[in-house]
């Protein structure tokens, strides 16, 4: 073998693999901004209380029983982020006389359920995924800032486990957009 | 031929009756057992994610009972009880994680061994008026016999959906 015929069997692998570098290096970002592209606060808020509104779902099929298991997820996570000094649920009478509420509506967007057998058999099909549109208002319906958050399965897990990701994922979004309570306690 | 086919087809008609006696469906509809052996999943208070136990209706309440943990749901306070199909690992826990990493392929194997399970989709206010979702797992046919005893006993249903309704 000549040495130009290596120099071109050289480029031929430095190139490609440049790129696939380039690739892997400028896409993450890409994909990380394109997810935190909705309105966010510029700087964490405060809020001593924080209601969160049952899920709906009225353009997706979500079966009942990832519904409410979303709910419970959220708040069990929220919860545990103690940035709020009350934690209310839908329909509590006491989140009424609470000075600064927040509300959290939650809307599902989009909904696949895959299957735990593929995943486990497979590894690489057979998600499960949800994906939910969070809107925080102030006590006057006004927007504060609104997410695009996705719960899913891909691996390990039944179907259900989805919801307790999407719990994390609100739990993230709540840690970073709002700043800890004093004392914080669940309703 | 022809007679081969007539034993054939008694055969499965056989087989076919039989089977459709033995579905749990039938026997939880006509003899619905007092107590439930269900997991619950997530909702009640003071008990833990998947827990196993026996849920009762009585006149007032629901009560899951696991070992000395007890928990009360107010009939008054439920606004929906809705039922489900699903499906999970005959070997699950942590032994059936524990498979996934056995050599050959096995535990992807022991994966294709699935039991069909129902869920129970309780919604209910606590005395603050404060929603709650309480979701569980019971043996497959047994989740209509708990939904039908929690109805008789006052708590509210959304009317079951044409196609839950013709499942077999």
């Amino acid at each position: 073998m000549n040495r130009q015929t290596r120099d071109r069997a050289l480029s031929s692998l430095v190139l490609p693999a440049l790129a696939l570098v380039a690739f892997l290096a400028f896409s993450r970002p890409t994909a990380q901004a394109a997810q935190a592209s909705t309105a966010t606060p510029p700087t964490p808020m405060h809020a001593s209380a924080l209601q969160v509104l049952q899920i709906q779902a009225e353009d997706v099929k979500l079966p009942a029983e990832f519904q409410m298991a979303m709910y419970e997820h959220v708040m069990e996570e929220v919860g545990k982020t103690r940035r709020f000094e009350h934690l209310y649920r839908d329909g509590d009478r006491d989140a009424a006389s609470a000075p600064d509420l927040v509300t959290l509506r939650c809307t599902a967007t989009g909904f696949k359920q895959g299957s735990a057998e593929k995943r486990q058999v497979t590894t690489v099909t057979g998600k499960t995924s949800i994906k939910v549109h969070l809107l925080f208002t102030d006590k006057n319906g006004q927007k504060l800032f609104e997410n695009d958050v996705e719960g899913k399965v891909q691996f390990l897990g039944e179907n259900l486990r989805a919801t307790f990701d999407f719990g994390k994922k609100v739990a993230a979004v709540v840690r970073q957009d709002f700043t800890p309570a004093k004392s914080a306690k669940k309703s | 031929m022809r007679e081969f086919d007539g034993k054939a087809l008694l055969s499965a008609l056989v087989l076919f009756v039989a089977c459709a006696a033995s579905s749990p469906r039938v026997n939880a509809q006509s003899n619905a057992p007092a107590s439930f052996n269900v997991k619950h999943v997530i909702g009640l208070q003071a008990v833990q994610h998947n827990t196993k136990g026996q849920a009762t209706v009585s006149k007032d309440a629901l009560t899951f009972t696991s070992g000395p943990t007890k928990s009360d749901l107010a009939i008054s306070g439920i606004e929906d009880v809705q039922t489900g199909v699903d499906s999970q690992r005959i070997i699950g826990g942590t032994i059936g994680t524990l498979t996934m990493v056995a050599p050959y392929g096995s535990g992807r194997f022991l994966s294709l061994f699935r039991e069909k399970i129902d869920t129970l989709t309780i919604e209910y206010r606590d005395t603050n008026g404060g929603l709650h979702g309480a979701i569980f797992t019971l043996p497959k046919g047994l989740a209509s016999a708990l939904k039908a005893q929690l109805v008789a006993a006052g708590a509210k249903a959304s009317p079951v959906p044409a196609q839950e309704a013709t499942k077999p």
